[in-house]
């Protein structure tokens, strides 16, 4: 075990949700959350690189209508295309992000690559595509922003994921074995850096409309939302402020999941 | 002040017990800082004076209402004052609690007193105060009710027995609240702190040691941001949800700074 240096108390800030002056990457900027995301964070103040997943004609024009959104409020942005599953395009955004926005505070993981089919049906290809998209590029992304934030002591990595990765849906097997282990990665990192100034934090967010892949059909969409306590859907709206209190935290909350999902996973 | 609109509890009413001193005291000017008008609420009147002095000096309105939260008519009597002088109640923040004597002695030597003490004090208490407010937040229409757990309602603890039982209780508690008031539109979650020393020496002790995986006590005022984010609109997917904000303890196991070193091997 290694020998720890004293770790010192965070200063009260004046405003403890602003985040003038810190720079941030939001991958997967084209989805809904990381929309939310990444216009909540700039919203508090924050600069913010957009990262695609894909370099898909749609997807580039989703990320870069993101970008121009962070500049109509005013804060700096640049838009990047990655493929989160590999280790140097993941580095060269980074490295993007910080000589093009002067750092990186922030990382917020949204890529998400949604597939369900029966186990039966699933290749071993399709295994590792689902878990390179949704597990591996979160790790890729985290071992990157992280070499930068440990040279500041400070870092906040926010890992977003789907409820499947605490409840289980047929057909989801591969998917939602991904998401968890995104949840056991969030523990495990948060430990590793626990005396880096980093924390990792995951938003674990509930089935929400239009959500691709799993929220298109609305029949089951409507039975979903019956069951929820508010009788609606979470919305990606409702993504944005937790992540920006998540970026926000003084340092004290590490290694925790929070459900953003309208109390599903509260209620039998 | 900057903060983030959805962050703000401009013209809001929250009735916070346990509100002279420690972690509720930190609330209390967190949420004055919001825009929150505070009732204050503990035994003791002098401390509760001192926090609306504090409220005070930060610009914001505090009242002080000396009750006994393990007493049903004191509670009602405390609900209908804040009403009374105050106009509605938006925000129940459940913080009143603690240590009970008993606990740290072997099972057998624990009596039935002490037990019926822990269990009314810790979790009876915040029972009496949502059943007060409730009618006045459901005939509105709205409110939030936030109640303070424990690391310890998360974990057991050796010869730890009404705290943790309480505890545990308040997480659950919170979880039936969501989903049995979701309908009305009352929200309901819960923070479980970890360690949070009362004094500057006790913060010091703690301070490099193993124990808490970030190197550090909690300060109190960062509790404060979270109960202000969890009682906000910023928070409104969130709900039966309960969030430890203990240093990365519950996402730990074993001493912290372990870090084993396992090369991949080929069989033999």
């Amino acid at each position: 075990m290694s020998d720890f240096v004293p770790t010192p108390n965070p200063e009260e800030p004046e405003d403890p949700f602003l985040l003038r002056g810190r720079v941030a990457l939001v991958v997967g900027a084209g989805d809904p959350l990381g929309r939310a995301a990444a216009v909540g964070l700039a919203e508090a103040g924050a600069d913010v690189a957009v990262a695609s997943l894909r370099a898909g004609p749609q997807e580039v024009v989703r990320v870069n209508s993101v970008a121009n959104e962070i500049w109509s409020l005013g804060r700096a942005n640049t838009a990047i295309t990655l493929d989160a599953s590999d280790a140097n395009s993941v580095d060269a955004a980074v490295a993007r992000t910080s000589s093009e926005l002067g750092g990186l505070d922030i990382l917020v993981n949204a890529a998400d690559l949604p597939v369900a089919a029966p186990l039966d049906e699933l290749t071993p290809d399709d295994w590792h595509a689902i878990l390179a998209a949704n597990l591996l590029a979160p790790a890729l992304t985290s071992r990157a922003a992280a070499r930068v934030m440990k040279v500041n002591g400070y870092g906040r990595i926010i890992n977003l994921v789907s409820v499947l990765a605490a409840r289980g849906v047929a057909n989801t097997s591969a998917y939602a074995a991904a998401h968890a282990g995104v949840l056991a990665l969030t523990r495990a990192l948060s430990q590793e850096w626990a005396r880096s100034g980093i924390t990792v934090n995951a938003l674990q967010v509930g089935l929400y409309e239009g959500q691709h892949g799993f929220g298109d059909d609305p029949e089951t969409v409507r039975q979903v939302a019956r069951m929820l306590p508010a009788k609606a859907l979470v919305q990606p709206e409702d993504v944005g402020p937790a992540v920006v209190a998540m970026a926000a935290d003084s340092g004290f909350i590490t290694g925790e999941t929070i459900a953003v999902d309208g109390a599903a996973t509260a209620r039998v | 002040m900057a903060m983030p609109d959805r962050f703000r509890l401009d013209g809001q009413v929250v009735l916070l017990t346990g509100a002279g001193r420690g972690l509720g005291r930190a609330m209390a000017l967190s949420y004055a800082d919001a825009g929150a008008k505070v009732a204050g609420a503990s035994r003791t009147l002098s401390q509760l004076e001192e926090t609306a002095e504090l409220v005070a000096e930060r610009g914001g309105e505090a009242i002080s209402i000396a009750t006994d939260v393990t007493d049903r008519a004191a509670v009602e009597a405390m609900v209908a004052e804040t009403i009374d002088r105050f106009g509605r109640v938006d925000i129940l923040m459940n913080n009143a609690g603690g240590g009970a004597e008993g606990d740290g002695s072997p099972l057998e030597q624990l009596t039935d007193d002490q037990w019926r003490w822990g269990i009314d004090m810790n979790l009876t208490s915040q029972m009496l105060c949502a059943r007060a407010v409730l009618p006045h937040m459901t005939e509105r229409g709205s409110g939030v009710i936030i109640n303070v757990a424990s690391g310890f309602g998360l974990r057991g603890g050796r010869d730890n027995w009404m705290y943790v039982s309480a505890k545990a209780g308040v997480v659950n508690f919170t979880r039936s609240l969501a989903v049995t008031y979701g309908p009305a539109g009352v929200r309901t979650n819960c923070i479980a702190p970890g360690i949070f020393p009362h004094t500057p020496q006790a913060l010091e002790r703690w301070r490099g040691g193993r124990y808490i995986p970030v190197g550090r006590a909690g300060v109190a005022w960062e509790m404060g941001p979270l109960a202000v984010f969890l009682s906000s609109s910023a928070a409104a997917g969130i709900s039966g949800e309960t969030i430890a904000q203990d240093g990365g303890g519950l996402a730990a196991i074993g001493p912290t700074g372990w870090a084993p070193r396992v090369r991949l091997t080929e069989p033999t």
